[in-house]
Order: structure tokens, then C-alpha cells, then sequence
């Protein structure tokens, strides 16, 4: 493994080890890489404005290399679109694209 | 003198023929005589009403009755050399006097011109009437009777030195002279030198090369024709450049090319273009270069040489695949080196013999890209759901055997311990050369990307500037945009997971000793990493357990919105084993920790399959797969875990297979039994569940029909109207960056299209499509 790791010894470490009985278990953990994906928490994982994926950033985001920057805008619908795809949405209409109900941002992604 | 009436014609004539005469002959004449010349004629002129138009016919007549004087003296001369070099000398002295005699007679001419012209008459010596009427004269005269003699003679001169005789070249350039100036059209002055000096030389020219080339070629062969032929364009342009006219305003030598081009190149092509494929197998530098030029030379017959190049590279490709099969299909560094030295080979032919001649440059390309997307040595066969009806034609390995190697370089494997980094590299940019003639780059996208995935979880790359040097090389050789960002993305997620762990323990390290020293987080884009793969249930050891949530809630704090899926398929880990023999440090995916740890509490128990299903949680197929790499690692000698009854696959495990741990368990290393030892049992990480692997796998062909869709929408739109063949080129263009695709795809996604109303046929022109808003 690259990373150097803060328990060198092949002993286990202490407080692992005083969890168990007398000679100490047969299997010690010694390092664990966990491995965790997260996506957007939406019902519908489809930009209605620019029909992309909303894990993916919107096409303006792509192309301007800003794809880290490119989060996920709730409204109080529920409805949810890429931040920056509303933003343009909302200079000509303020109701969601979806329900066409006042648009109310209830969160944004972060 | 001014006085004097009656100055008549005839009383003066006399006098002005005999000066006249004179300075035809370039006599001497006294200044006195010169002086009274003009005086005599102006006098003429001015006195004899009819007296210039006598002047005129009778100077017609001395002109005439010299030049026929010249004639016979000329013809006199036996032999050609001397006759030419006698015209020569007497054209000279014939052409010089036509700049003075002119000059006295310069009343004859202003009077009989019409008097209001005069004053705007240019006074050059070219529009004089009396230089006009010597050349007219001479050319009427000794030129009319004696020019076939003439030239004949000058060209078999010529054709004297083509055999290798010399002789002064001087006379040969006196006749051309003689001929540019002999010039009486105003509008074409140069009309006497093409109707008769230009068109002989070319005549001749070509007769002499049509008998002397055909029996040269046939005694001597084609090699040593090209030599010769390559020899006698350059030495008949030199000698053109000589002999003919080269003003601005003259083609003379162009022509001279093209007729040598004719009949020492194009007359023989054939014959030439015949030897053409044993050149090139024979790597004949030397004679190829030479074809090369002078096939060059014949516009469009070249192209017969790219067609025997591009078939050669293409058969010698093949051939050399063929030959190694066995090595290059499992070894993917022999595969690629292979391919290199045939790159190699055939850009260093086109470089020495054609000069790296952009037309060359194609052909090679065209022919290696044959080569490298071949699918006669290896196949892929790319599976797809029964949705979309049978089988897609076969594909070339090629694309997952780059990746392979790729993956080998930059992962810390045997192959890449033995390289520098800058041999790597070197290595690579091969591989990328190689890769630009893949016409399936999709294909090796995928590949390229699971195994990067695996280098990056399992942290096993070579080096981090390698990798991240090699999404730029992919960017820059125009792999497929969107998987290269993806694979950018992947980078910075490694680095903001590396942050989230500094920051995860720093906040820890404040509060009670935790799991944190030995846990490291990767939190990863599901869209760039893996979309849509499922969560897989697996008890984890009662530490990892508690110690989840709390990185949830810590990573809450930073983020919102998200929602975190454990992807415990790919987390791994080290735990050490103790047992009698020793004790050993064992790398594991979580899935066989978690098999591990079941035996924790009953380390002498035998646990059956099924028990083990409720300890680990894991879904059958994944339990199967795990406790099979457990009881037969391929690479070890004594097993950790052991079976009974003994199965040979997976699949035959049942409820009541029983396992236990082999408290034998040692590593050997050089046939020695270890006590203390390292050991991976990771081996090659499993990236998906079977289920979801089917379908990945069907996913190059999933978003190919999609990009296919896309792409004829696309084209549709903005053409409103398209006919199937143009559809079938823009729909290549569009999608070559990703794959090239099958004529049976875009005709099952037209079909489709069609029926959902996005298009539809002209009802005139079937093979014509209309779009549908």
C-alpha cells in the first residue's frame, strides 16, 4: 500500500486488541479502505431543463472545466435541476418546469 | 544643293544602292558617304514625287538580291556544321545591319506613311517598315528555302550529343537566336520560334527517346530503365534549359518536360508500376525512390503505388500477427511492440523512398489502421441483451489488450518494477501512437477505466503523474471527450476523499481514541466511478460497524444533498492471521473479511455454507465467488480456509459444504515455510456484482445504439431532409471519435427511429429520410 500506515507493527493494534479474550482473536483488523459513492438525493435523476444526468455537470459546466461547482437545486415541489440550469430558467419564468408551481428553492446541494 | 530642281529617283538611286549595298555587306564606309546617304535619300524624298515608293521597291531588291547572295554562299557549305555555322555568321551580320540601314531611310518611311501619323509614330527600330521588310525578306527567302535544312541540322546536332559526341554547342543557340529574333508578327513575336525551332526540338525529342527508351528497357530491365530514365530527365532539362528559349513569357521547357515525362515515363507506367510490389517487399530504398519521382512526374499515376503500399502493409500487418498469434494474444507488450515495429518499419520506407509525402503518409495510415482493427487473429465479441436481436459483427481485441498493457505500466506489477518512469512514459506514448488507429476507442475507454479503478482503490499505481499525464495524452490524441473527464474526475476525487480522511481524523484525534487510525474513506462521484451498480448487504466486523456512521454524520457536515452508498464490493483491507505456524498479514476485500471474522468467534469450528450466508449477509453468488478464492487461491500452496467436501467450482457448493480455517496455514517463499509474511489474496478486484457485470457489459453497445440515435436526430434535424448515403458518412463522422458504426446498427436505429416518429421515408424516394419535429 502507498500510504504509510500510522500502525506499523504486525502486532494488533491495542484497542482492538483488549476487546478480546486471553490470546487475542485469529483475524485483527490491521486496515480497512472503505469505499463509499454518493449521488444526488433526487427522485428523478435527469435535469428536466438540459436533459443531462444531474450526477454529471450540465453541459456550460463541461465545457468550462467547472464540473466540481455544478450542484443540485431542490425546489419545495421536490422538483430538483441543475443549480446553474435554473438560474438561467428563472430569467424568463419563476415556476418549476415540471409542476409549473412558484418556484421555492428548498435546498441546495453541496 | 537646295536649289537644285529635278532631284530624281533615278539620278540618285545609283549612289544610295551602292552605300546600301555596303552596309548590307558591313563594308567600310567613309563618315562622308553615311552623311551624303541620307541627304541623297531625303533629297529624293522630298524632290521625286513618287520617289520614296521607288526607294522602297528598289531597296526591296538590293535586300533580295544580297540575301540570295548569303543563300548560295550558305548552301555552299557541304557539311551541316559548317552550313549551320555560316548561316549563324551571316544571320549575325544580316540581323546587326538591320539596326542601321533602317536609319537613313527613315524619310522613305515618313512619307509614305500617312503624313498626320508621323508625329505619333514611335520612332523604335522594331515598328520600322524597313527593318520589318529585311526580316520579311530573309524570312521569305534563305529562310523559307533553307530552315527544314537548318533546324534538321541543329537537331541532329543535338541528338549527336545525346549519343555522346560534342561539338559547339554555340551553333545550336545561333539557330534558337536566330529563330526568337527572326521575329515579324507584332502580336506573336516569338510565333517563328515555336512553329519551327520549339516544335522540331520537341519532335525530335520525343523520337529519340521513343526508340532509344523501349530498347534501353527491354535490354537493360526496369531497375536499371529507372536509373536511366531518372538520368535522361535531369540531363535533357539541363540541356533544354540550354538550347530552348527561357524568357518569362515562354513555356518552352515545361513543355520539354512534359514531352520527356511522356515518353520516358508514362509510355512505360505499366512496366514501371509492375516492379512496384517487389520493391516494396524488398525494402528497395534506392529504386523505389526513384519510381517514386518519376511516376510522380505523370499527374495522378501515383496513386497506383499508394495502392500497392497500403495492400503491402496491410498483408505484411496481418502476416506478422498471424505469425506470433500465440505470444501477442496473451501478452499484450509483444502485441503492442509488434504492432510498433510494423509502425516503425513502414513510416521509415515512407520517409527514405517517398520523401514522408503527405499522400504516402495516408495510405500508411489507412493500411495500419486495417491492421490494428483487424479481427481475423483476435475477436471481441461485444455481448448485447436479447432486446436487441442477434449478435454484433466482431471486433478487434486490440483496444483491451492497450488497456491491459497500459494497465500493466502503471500499475505496480512485475513489468513496470522493472522500468524508470521515464520508460514507462516512452511506453506509453507507443501505446497511445498505436491507440489513435483504434477505431473502437469506446472500447478501450471501458477497459482502461476499470482498470484505473482498480489502481486507484487498491492504490497500486506506479505514479500518480503518470496517471494523471495520461488522461492529458488520452485528451490530446482525441479520445472520446466525455470518458476523459470522467477519468479527470475520478483523480480529484482521490484527492478530495484524501482531504475528507486528514479532516475526519483531525476531528477525531480532539475527541477519544477511535477505528480512525486504521480506516481510510474514499468517497467517490457514483456518475464518474460506477452509475447504478447495487448495494451489496455484508456484515462487517462489529468495529467498522460503529464506526460508519459517524463518518456519515462527519460528512454530512461538509456536504448536502448527497446521499452516500457503501460500496463494500470494493473497500479491502489487511488484517493479520495468528495462528500456530505464525503470524501473517493477509490484504483482503471486505467480502472476505467479512467470511474471516465469521471464524473469529468459533476459530476451531467447521461452518457450513449456510451458515456463513447468515453470518456474512452476502448474496449467494457473491458468497460462492468469495469463499472459492479463499479454499483455491492459484497462487498458494496451503489454502486459508478448507472445505469439505472438496468441490472443483464455485457453483457446487451447497447449503452443507462445510469450511474451516486451516490452522496449518503458512507462506512458503523459496520453498521455505514462513513465519512472518505478507500475502494479497485480492488478487484481481471483482468491480461488480455478476448481475451488474452483464449488464455493464452490455452497456458499450446500449450507449452506442443511444449515440447512434442521437447522432441521426442530430443530422436530421439540421438537414430537415437527407438521403441514405450522405446520413450513413456524416453519421461515421460525427461518432468516429468513439466507434465506427455497423451498417447493421444505424439501419435497426433508423427502423426504430422511423416507428417512434422521430423521422420518416419519403414517400417518393424510400432511400430518402424526412425529420419529424
Amino acid at each position: 500500500m502507498a500510504e504509510k500506515m500510522v500502525v506499523s507493527t504486525p502486532n494488533p493494534s491495542p484497542q482492538i486488541k483488549k476487546k478480546e479474550k486471553h490470546q487475542g482473536p485469529m483475524f485483527v483488523l490491521k486496515r480497512w479502505n472503505a469505499v463509499a459513492m454518493w449521488s444526488w438525493d433526487v427522485s428523478c435523476d435527469t435535469c428536466a431543463i438540459c436533459k443531462h444526468h444531474v450526477m454529471d455537470a450540465c453541459l456550460r459546466c463541461q465545457t468550462d472545466g467547472k464540473q466540481e461547482e455544478c450542484v443540485v437545486v431542490w425546489g419545495e415541489c421536490n422538483h430538483s435541476y441543475h443549480n446553474c440550469c435554473m438560474a438561467l430558467w428563472m430569467q424568463h419564468s419563476d415556476k418549476c418546469p415540471l409542476c409549473s408551481s412558484d418556484w421555492i428553492v428548498s435546498r441546495t446541494g453541496k | 544643293m537646295f536649289h537644285q530642281e529635278g532631284i530624281k529617283f533615278e539620278s540618285k538611286w545609283e549612289n544610295i544602292a551602292l552605300v546600301a549595298g555596303k552596309v548590307l555587306r558591313q563594308e567600310n564606309i567613309k563618315k562622308q558617304e553615311w552623311w551624303d546617304l541620307f541627304q541623297d535619300i531625303s533629297n529624293v524624298c522630298n524632290w521625286d514625287e513618287k520617289g520614296a515608293h521607288k526607294i522602297h521597291d528598289e531597296l526591296r531588291q538590293l535586300i533580295k538580291q544580297h540575301i540570295n547572295q548569303i543563300q548560295e554562299s550558305v548552301l555552299s557549305n557541304n557539311d551541316e556544321a559548317s552550313l549551320l555555322a555560316a548561316y549563324i555568321r551571316e544571320w549575325t551580320r544580316f540581323f546587326q545591319q538591320c539596326n542601321y540601314l533602317p536609319l537613313p531611310f527613315r524619310v522613305v518611311e515618313d512619307a509614305m506613311r500617312n503624313k498626320m501619323a508621323v508625329a505619333t509614330m514611335k520612332k523604335d527600330i522594331d515598328q520600322s517598315l524597313i527593318y520589318k521588310l529585311m526580316l520579311q525578306e530573309w524570312n521569305d527567302n534563305i529562310f523559307h528555302s533553307i530552315r527544314d535544312k537548318i533546324h534538321g541540322a541543329a537537331m541532329r546536332l543535338v541528338e549527336m550529343e545525346r549519343s555522346g559526341e560534342s561539338f559547339d554547342k554555340q551553333l545550336v543557340i545561333g539557330v534558337r537566336e536566330s529563330y526568337v529574333n527572326l521575329s515579324t508578327d507584332h502580336t506573336d513575336p516569338l510565333r517563328i520560334y515555336k512553329e519551327h525551332f520549339e516544335r522540331k526540338y520537341l519532335e525530335s525529342t520525343d523520337n529519340y527517346y521513343k526508340a532509344h527508351a523501349s530498347a534501353y528497357l527491354a535490354s537493360n530491365g526496369v531497375l536499371n530503365y529507372l536509373k536511366y530514365a531518372d538520368a535522361k530527365l535531369a540531363e535533357e532539362e539541363l540541356r533544354g534549359k540550354q538550347y530552348l528559349e527561357t524568357v518569362k513569357s515562354i513555356k518552352s521547357v515545361e513543355l520539354l518536360k512534359e514531352c520527356l515525362v511522356r515518353c520516358l515515363v508514362d509510355s512505360f507506367r505499366d512496366q514501371i508500376l509492375a516492379e512496384c510490389l517487389k520493391l516494396i517487399t524488398d525494402n528497395n530504398i534506392e529504386y523505389l525512390r526513384m519510381m517514386f519521382m518519376l511516376i510522380d512526374r505523370v499527374p495522378g499515376a501515383v496513386s497506383a503505388i499508394l495502392n500497392h503500399l497500403e495492400d503491402y502493409i496491410y498483408q505484411a500487418g496481418l502476416d506478422d500477427m498471424r505469425q506470433c498469434a500465440d505470444t501477442i494474444t496473451t501478452d499484450p507488450e509483444k502485441y503492442v511492440e509488434e504492432l510498433l515495429k510494423l509502425f516503425n518499419r513502414f513510416s521509415k520506407l515512407v520517409a527514405q523512398a517517398f520523401n514522408s509525402d503527405t499522400r504516402f503518409l495516408t495510405s500508411r495510415d489507412k493500411a495500419y489502421k486495417k491492421v490494428v482493427n483487424d479481427t481475423t487473429v483476435f475477436k471481441l465479441e461485444l455481448p448485447t441483451s436479447r432486446a436487441t436481436t442477434n449478435k454484433t459483427a466482431p471486433e478487434s481485441k486490440c483496444p483491451e489488450l492497450l488497456a491491459l498493457f497500459c494497465d500493466q505500466l502503471l500499475r505496480k506489477s512485475p513489468l513496470s518494477k522493472k522500468m524508470t518512469p521515464q520508460e514507462i512514459e516512452e511506453k506509453l506514448k507507443n501505446l497511445l501512437l498505436v491507440l489513435k488507429y483504434v477505431q473502437n476507442k469506446d472500447v478501450f475507454m471501458k477497459y482502461h477505466k476499470s482498470h484505473l479503478t482498480r489502481r486507484l482503490i487498491l492504490e497500486m499505481s506506479v505514479d500518480s503523474e503518470l496517471e494523471e499525464n495520461m488522461v492529458e495524452w488520452l485528451r490530446d490524441i482525441g479520445m472520446p471527450v466525455e470518458f476523459v473527464n470522467k477519468l479527470a474526475r475520478m483523480f480529484q476525487d482521490i484527492k478530495v476523499s484524501e482531504d475528507l480522511n486528514q479532516r475526519f481524523k483531525e476531528n477525531l484525534h480532539d475527541q477519544e481514541p477511535t477505528t480512525a487510525d486504521s480506516v481510510n474513506i474514499k468517497i467517490l462521484n457514483a456518475a464518474a466511478w460506477s452509475r447504478g451498480s447495487d448495494y451489496v448487504p455484508v456484515a462487517l466486523p462489529t468495529e467498522l460497524d460503529e464506526y460508519i456512521p459517524s463518518v456519515e454524520e462527519f460528512y454530512k457536515k461538509s456536504h448536502s444533498g448527497r446521499k452516500l452508498q457503501w460500496h463494500h464490493l470494493l473497500s479491502n483491507g489487511t488484517v493479520t492471521f495468528q495462528n500456530a505456524v505464525g503470524t501473517f498479514e493477509l490484504e483482503v476485500t471486505t467480502f472476505q473479511m467479512s467470511i474471516l471474522f465469521a471464524f473469529n468467534q468459533r476459530p476451531e469450528d467447521q461452518i457450513s455454507f449456510e451458515s456463513l450466508k447468515l453470518a456474512t449477509q452476502l448474496p449467494d453468488t457473491e458468497l460462492r465467488r468469495t469463499l472459492f478464492s479463499l479454499v483455491a487461491s492459484a497462487k498458494l500452496k496451503l489454502q486459508v480456509l478448507k472445505m469439505s467436501p472438496a468441490v472443483k467450482n464455485a457453483k457446487d457448493f451447497d447449503n452443507s459444504t462445510n469450511f474451516f480455517i486451516n490452522q496449518e496455514f503458512g507462506i512458503f517463499r523459496q520453498g521455505k515455510l514462513q513465519k512472518r509474511a505478507k500475502l494479497s489474496l485480492v488478487g484481481r478486484l471483482i468491480l461488480t456484482t455478476e448481475k451488474a457485470k452483464k449488464e455493464e457489459e452490455e452497456g458499450i453497445v446500449q450507449l452506442r445504439i443511444l449515440r447512434v440515435q442521437e447522432a441521426i436526430v442530430k443530422i436530421l434535424k439540421m438537414r430537415k431532409t437527407v438521403n441514405n448515403a450522405s446520413l450513413q458518412t456524416e453519421l461515421v463522422e460525427i461518432l468516429k471519435n468513439m466507434f465506427l458504426p455497423q451498417k447493421k446498427m444505424i439501419k435497426e436505429q433508423i427502423e426504430w427511429l422511423i416507428e417512434h416518429k422521430y423521422m420518416q421515408r419519403d414517400e417518393e424516394n424510400i432511400n430518402t429520410f424526412i425529420y419529424l419535429a
